[in-house]
């Protein structure tokens, strides 16, 4: 781990100088909207590093929305071969809780069974990751994602009002990057300010926080299944499953097969599918394992905070608040986890009395 | 680039055919009711499965697409293996069209099958509503096939009715055997049937069980479950011991896709087959 200073500057040069070698993504605002988006470097100059969040998560370049998975013959001779499509890549502006989120995703692809397509494409992946300030939606301090550790090769946190960026590099890969620029030696000046940006990361969110500790919610979630809250909230919900494609930690997909109009050759390609949309649990003939909406809501919110927390270890969120600035019915995943610890304190004091 | 317990995912070298089904053909194909077909199955590469009963696999039909069916044979003996099909959706519309020589594609085997080695040694009581009997045929003909190793075995079928009945001659031989007791009912009266009649849970006050040493293993619809696991608990068997296979849409097979997860278990992967101590705090499960 090395700790250099480079200017704003230095970074839309290693940008610039990283597109001669591979695909470089990035941020950008889109013309005359408050939103951004990730998307290929034209011009290094036109990438905003200092954003709030973008439209869909970086996700998108390990999974994309859709991916063929296997090309076959058919008809006398059926064969069928994968498909592994991945190219180098550098994605640059990545927030400490994308990261996580990738990073939650390399658990649950590689989790009993490895995940062909998703290793290939993150293997070939750079990561220059770009600290924040949050905003109204976001809980990464709740989520205790505010910062990370790993799953960078370079992370830059701004010092100097943006002019400036405090770079670690984490890997040889990011060392290599970022001997490619100029850079200073970081001072305890910038280190401090480095410090004082991450207190106050959190410092802004001190109204904005989940009741407990996160790695108690699975314990929380034991006692949630009947709550009223589930119902409350599914009276609002349109069940479209935007929540579920702007997540950074939702991975669920269906497969589709398409076949070639000469009908002798043909491909299964997965696309992202939703937990939330009406169809998600439905078996032939025609049961649906969870018809109502409460009960697909609940199964998303057990499946954040309960189940894959139980089973790899880490909540399967990571705070970025894409769900509810995007949610037509502002479902907030902190208002549902205060509303349910609440009604269970106020449950377990009425057992007290 | 740390990503789980020191694992570098620019390490891995993942093995790309996880998703890519083998090509396999149709040794024969056995219309069994109006809605069932037997489909056995070979692997174009001669290789057995190595399958153990339960498990399953995703069957590919060119053009169409996956479907997760149950295994319905013992492994051993032969290289083929049976599948039990019903005609439901288009998969398996799609399957009831293959004839004998017909080429289709398999995944797997997949999941987690019943634990024939924690019923050695045990009575072993086996029930099977339905299109339940499927994944248990391969079960009773494991058993059979090993029989000193377990001790008595009682077989429970039911079927709608006498239309519905699936492998009639394999179950008339089973009927006729000596170390195995095999009771058959269908749900209403009917004309051709001068068997037992009535729900499958009538057959249980015909038998008495030795509790402690009997294991259930069962497979069948949501609804029979519930009333099954009831008659079984009156018989004073262990949670533990009682054994079912859940359905669930499992799509990808290998635990990614998230659409068989119940509770906080991926039926793919940690089933299909469980225990019903592993279930019965999940609300989903039955």
């Amino acid at each position: 781990m090395a700790l250099r200073a480079v200017t704003d500057g230095a970074v839309r040069e290693l940008m610039a100088k990283l597109k001669q070698e591979m695909r470089v993504v990035a941020p950008h605002q889109r013309e005359g909207r408050e939103q951004w988006q990730f998307a290929d470097v034209e011009d290094p100059a036109a990438v905003a590093l200092r954003y709030t969040s973008t439209i869909l998560p970086p996700k998108k370049y390990a999974f994309p929305t859709r991916e063929t998975l296997v090309r076959y013959t058919m008809g006398e001779e059926f064969r069928a071969e994968p498909v592994v499509e991945a190219e180098p890549m550098a994605l640059v502006g990545v927030h400490p809780c994308d990261i996580y989120g990738l990073q939650s995703l390399d658990i649950a692809m590689t989790d009993a069974h490895v995940d062909p397509n998703w290793v290939e494409r993150r293997k070939g992946m750079r990561i220059i990751g770009v600290d924040c300030m949050p905003d109204d939606w976001c809980f990464c301090a709740s989520m205790k994602t505010s910062t990370v550790s790993s799953g960078y090769d370079v992370f830059l946190t701004p010092i100097n009002g943006w002019a400036e960026f405090v770079a670690e590099s984490a890997t040889p890969e990011g060392e290599a990057m970022l001997a490619m620029v100029n850079s200073r030696e970081a001072t305890s000046g910038d280190l401090a300010q480095v410090r004082a940006w991450q207190s106050d990361k959190v410092a802004t969110q001190r109204e904005r926080r989940i009741n407990t500790d996160v790695n108690d919610l699975p314990l929380h979630f034991t006692g949630f299944s009947n709550s009223e809250v589930w119902q409350k909230w599914a009276a609002k919900c349109y069940s479209c499953g935007t929540c579920n494609t702007t997540c950074p930690t939702c991975f669920c997909f269906d497969v589709l097969d398409q076949i070639e109009l000469s009908l002798d050759e043909g491909s299964r390609t997965r696309v992202w599918d939703g937990c939330m949309l009406e169809d998600f649990a439905v078996v032939a003939p025609a049961e649906n394992f969870r018809e109502e909406r409460r009960d697909r809501i609940r199964h998303r919110f057990y499946r954040k905070y309960a189940y894959l927390f139980t089973r790899y270890g880490r909540p399967y969120c990571c705070g970025c608040g894409r769900c509810v600035r995007q949610c037509l019915a502002e479902i907030d995943p902190v208002t549902v986890l205060n509303e349910l610890l609440a009604g269970a304190r106020k449950e377990a004091k009425g057992h007290a009395l | 680039m740390l990503s789980r317990a020191g694992v570098s995912i620019r390490a891995l070298e993942p093995d790309r055919s996880l998703y890519v089904p083998e090509p396999a053909r149709v040794v024969r194909a056995e219309q069994m009711t109006a809605t069932e077909k037997l489909l056995e199955v070979e692997r174009l590469s001669g290789e057995p499965l190595g399958h153990e009963p339960g498990q399953f696999v995703q069957v590919f039909v060119p053009g169409i697409g996956e479907a997760p069916i149950s295994i319905s044979s013992a492994p051993g003996g032969r290289t083929s293996f049976d599948l039990c099909v019903r005609r439901v959706g288009t998969v398996t519309s799609a399957l009831h069209r293959l004839e004998a020589g017909s080429v289709l594609g398999v995944r797997g085997p997949l999941g987690h099958g019943f634990p024939m080695d924690e019923l050695k040694d045990r009575d072993v009581l086996v029930v099977g509503g339905g299109i339940g009997l499927v994944p248990l045929r391969g079960v009773v003909q494991a058993i059979l096939a090993e029989r000193e190793a377990y001790r008595r075995v009682i077989v429970f079928a039911g079927f709608k009715s006498p239309q519905e009945v699936l492998f009639r001659d394999e179950l008339a031989e089973w009927a006729g055997r000596d170390d195995l007791e095999f009771h058959i009912t269908i749900d209403r009266p009917h004309p051709e049937w001068d068997g037992h009649v009535g729900v499958i849970t009538t057959l249980f006050p015909e038998v008495s069980l030795d509790a402690p040493r009997t294991k259930a293993v069962m497979c069948g619809p949501p609804i029979m479950y519930r009333f099954v696991l009831t008659e079984c608990r009156l018989k004073g068997i262990a949670d533990e011991d009682m054994i079912l296979s859940l359905e669930r849409r499992m799509r990808c097979g290998v635990g990614k896709c998230g659409h068989c997860q119940i509770n906080n278990k991926y039926c793919c992967v940690d089933g299909p087959v469980f225990k019903y101590s592993e279930l019965k705090f999940m609300w989903e499960a039955i």
